[in-house]
């Protein structure tokens, strides 16, 4: 399958921005619209839209995309870990650090709370979830015109 | 409001039925995907109060959205998505080993196995060594 | 209370490392089965806390309890998590001493134990949604793991069935959550039994049928015998012991507890559709050959028995189907892991299975129908107490038809091929352990029968009639 000139050259200039984006709705989630989950599925459409372009072979000499499943389960220890960390220490599942009305941590606007690590959980397990997803459909595909 | 989504709802759910109920893999994924999207929206429109967004701090006197719809139907359409994924690989593990995507050809080879089995010929579960390679 | 939430953390935890290792070799085996063995006992222990001290509670993030996700675990919960995760173990234990064939299927097996226990044991109906998905998505996976065509056949029937009960599930959650404003269990109990009428019998029809598809009723079943037929025999345990619980404690949990009086209304038709589910299952059992189909369709008249039992309703009916429902999946996931094993033993541990589910003393079987017995007494329904007897005497006819045709008849006489290897020692063992767990609750029955008791009077009291 081969996409247009156009649809490449929209597709490599957006890889770039579509991280910037997805990273700024990240950080951006705790004082306005925008959370990890959203970030990710941000992310992932870049990463896909580049294969829809390339196609999975091109694309996977540029990114790294075999390390897909193991980012998505990065991922998820993470947020298990922000699940269980607190009932370790005695409080309830998921309780977060500074407790609500509690002054966090400030690097600039970001504020620093065990929400915003429990989000980049939830990033990492989208992008490669979805990234691993549409990679073995991809593969699966490529086994199969090979076949043919 | 109500009349608008109970339309759209009904409209999604039986489009859905109806690909689910043609005989060709691929329109039943579409029709799960459809049947799945109108879940979803009834979620949302379970849940339709006008308001402010529910983020501190919050204006007195005006009334909030209500977020915990918003997050339910967020959670329902990464099941969604995830189980679309399920049934394509399964849709593509059908096709490549049948060489068809027709429902028809898959009861038929289903339907010959089972009169296999009764005559006697096939060998009881067999765990077969092969790859998965999905 | 760390028990509430330790289980699930521990197998999806291990799910993590056995999605990234090759789960043939040696090493994912061992994760796998101390990660379950962990949560049996976690379980386990919680199941004797529970039984101690009522049911527990944890709201997540440490919010006020109408805010955030409750967990909640009371003796039904308890019951069916330890159970279903107890007989997950046995089955995985069963396939990694045969040696696994596919690099994926101990992953799907734990994280499936994971969506299990996180769904009995959380008290907010959308999180008990989640967890039901997580484990229906496992099953799929499960069914096609090896990758044959005839996996794949049985994986995709049986995905959009099940997908389609799954959203209407959800659609009734919508409509629950709109007509009562709560996602909270007991909440939802309370005010439901304000709702107009008409809605919540809507409602309950809904939910009936999403769980009816899951449990394998009558009119709902036609996934069941191709998937049992398509997969191996462990996976086939599980399914019938452990996945099929999902369908009863959905049906006692949203029927018993959250619509009683909806239950109360349709008790009639509800009663009859267990009849024929019953019926359905017995005759299409004693009319197949292959041990494999007998099994799949008895397990859909056993779903019927359920059925009955909650129409009975009443604490003593809520019990009865608890008690049934525990002992039926033991039994169960004991016919499916012994009947295609050969070898000293062998025959004795399934016909323990065959005895029990006949409903024979002393077995864990006898008590299931015991229970069910008293409450068609009790609600003096003379048509239920004779529909149980007929199913219990055709499901010995069957099942005794595989012994004698399996076990006795002459190899060259039989008409379907049966397994000749003997199979090794580990495998027996394990189906003998279950065998033993039968035997002893059949010779000691008093904490099954306690621990029913307590789920119905717990169930009936959360929402008085």
């Amino acid at each position: 399958m081969r996409a247009g000139p156009m649809v490449r050259l929209v597709a490599r200039s957006l890889l770039a921005p579509s991280f910037a984006v997805a990273a700024a709705i990240l950080v951006k989630g705790y004082a306005d619209a925008g959370d990890g989950f959203s970030a990710g599925a941000v992310a992932a459409l870049g990463v896909m839209l580049q294969m829809l372009a390339f196609g999975r072979e091109r694309v996977a000499r540029d990114l790294p995309l075999h390390l897909a499943p193991r980012v998505a389960m990065c991922g998820l220890a993470i947020a298990l870990g922000v699940l269980i960390i607190p009932v370790l220490a005695g409080g309830a599942p998921l309780e977060h650090w500074p407790p609500p009305g509690e002054k966090p941590i400030y690097i600039g606007t970001l504020e620093l709370i065990t929400a915003v690590v429990f989000d980049i959980g939830v990033f990492l397990l989208v992008l490669g979830a979805c990234v691993a997803i549409i990679d073995a459909l991809a593969r699966a595909r490529a086994a199969e015109e090979e076949v043919a | 409001m109500n009349l608008l989504f109970s339309v759209v709802i009904g409209a999604l759910f039986a489009s859905g039925v109806y690909l689910l109920l043609r005989g060709d893999l691929f329109r039943v994924v579409a029709g799960i995907v459809l049947v799945s999207n109108a879940a979803s929206l009834t979620l949302m429109a379970s849940g339709l109060t006008r308001g402010q967004a529910p983020i501190l701090p919050l204006d007195e006197g005006r009334g909030l959205a209500d977020p915990l719809v918003q997050a339910m139907t967020l959670t329902a359409l990464v099941i969604g998505f995830a189980v679309t994924a399920v049934l394509l690989a399964l849709s593509l593990g059908v096709y490549r080993s049948g060489r068809s995507l027709d429902l028809g050809d898959m009861t038929r080879r289903e339907a010959e196995e089972a009169a296999e089995r009764e005559a006697g010929e096939l060998a009881q579960d067999v765990e077969a060594p092969e790859e998965a390679t999905l | 209370m760390t028990f509430i939430v330790a289980p699930v953390a521990v197998l999806i935890g291990a799910g993590i490392v056995l999605a990234l290792i090759d789960g043939t070799r040696r090493a994912a085996g061992v994760v796998a089965i101390a990660a379950l063995t962990v949560a049996t006992v976690m379980l386990c222990v919680l199941l004797g806390r529970v039984a101690a001290d009522g049911p527990q509670a944890v709201v997540a993030g440490g919010w006020p309890a109408d805010v955030g996700i409750t967990l909640r675990v009371d003796a039904l919960g308890a019951v069916f998590a330890a159970t279903s995760l107890a007989i997950v173990l046995a089955c995985a234990v069963q396939t990694v001493l045969r040696g696994v064939s596919s690099r994926i299927t101990l992953a799907l097996t734990v994280f499936m134990g994971a969506g299990l226990t996180g769904l009995f044991l959380t008290g907010d109906i959308f999180s008990f949604y989640v967890f039901f998905e997580l484990a229906m998505i496992c099953a799929y996976g499960l069914t096609a793991a090896e990758g044959t065509e005839g996996r794949f056949r049985a994986a995709f029937t049986f995905a959009v069935v099940n997908l389609v009960g799954s959203f209407l599930f959800l659609i009734a959650i919508g409509a629950l959550y709109r007509a009562t404003g709560t996602l909270e269990m007991l909440a939802v109990a309370e005010r439901a039994a304000e709702l107009n009428p008409n809605t919540a019998l809507l409602l309950a029809v809904t939910f009936l049928v999403a769980f009816g598809v899951k449990l394998g009723l009558f009119p709902f079943h036609a996934w069941l015998p191709a998937v049992y037929l398509a997969v191996p025999a462990w996976i086939a345990a599980m399914f019938a012991g452990a996945l099929a619980n999902i369908g009863a404690y959905g049906l006692v949990r949203f029927g018993g507890a959250i619509l009683p009086r909806e239950l109360g209304v349709a008790a009639v038709a509800v009663i009859a559709l267990g009849g024929v589910s019953i019926a359905y299952g017995a005759v299409q059992a004693m009319s197949r050959r292959a041990t494999r189909e007998v099994l799949a369709y008895s397990s859909i008249g056993h779903a019927g028995y359920v059925l009955v039992a909650l129409g009975l309703g009443g604490p003593v009916g809520l019990a009865a189907a608890v008690i049934f429902s525990i002992a039926n999946s033991l039994n169960k996931a004991l016919l499916f892991l012994s009947a295609e094993l050969r070898g000293p033993l062998t025959a004795g541990v399934f016909l323990v299975g065959t005895l029990s589910v006949a409903g024979v003393p002393p077995s864990a079987g006898f008590f299931g129908k015991a229970a069910l017995f008293e409450a068609g007494v009790d609600a003096g329904s003379i048509a239920t107490v004779v529909l149980l007897f007929v199913g219990g005497a055709l499901s010995f006819v069957y099942l005794l038809q595989i012994y004698q045709h399996d076990r006795w008849r002459p190899r060259e006489e039989r008409d379907v091929p049966t397994p000749k290897e003997i199979a090794p020692r580990a495998q027996r063992t394990v189906a003998a352990v279950v065998a033993a767990v039968v035997l002893a609750l059949g010779l000691w029955p008093q904490p099954l029968l306690a621990i029913g008791d307590q789920a119905a009077a717990e169930l009936t009291v959360e929402a008085p009639r």
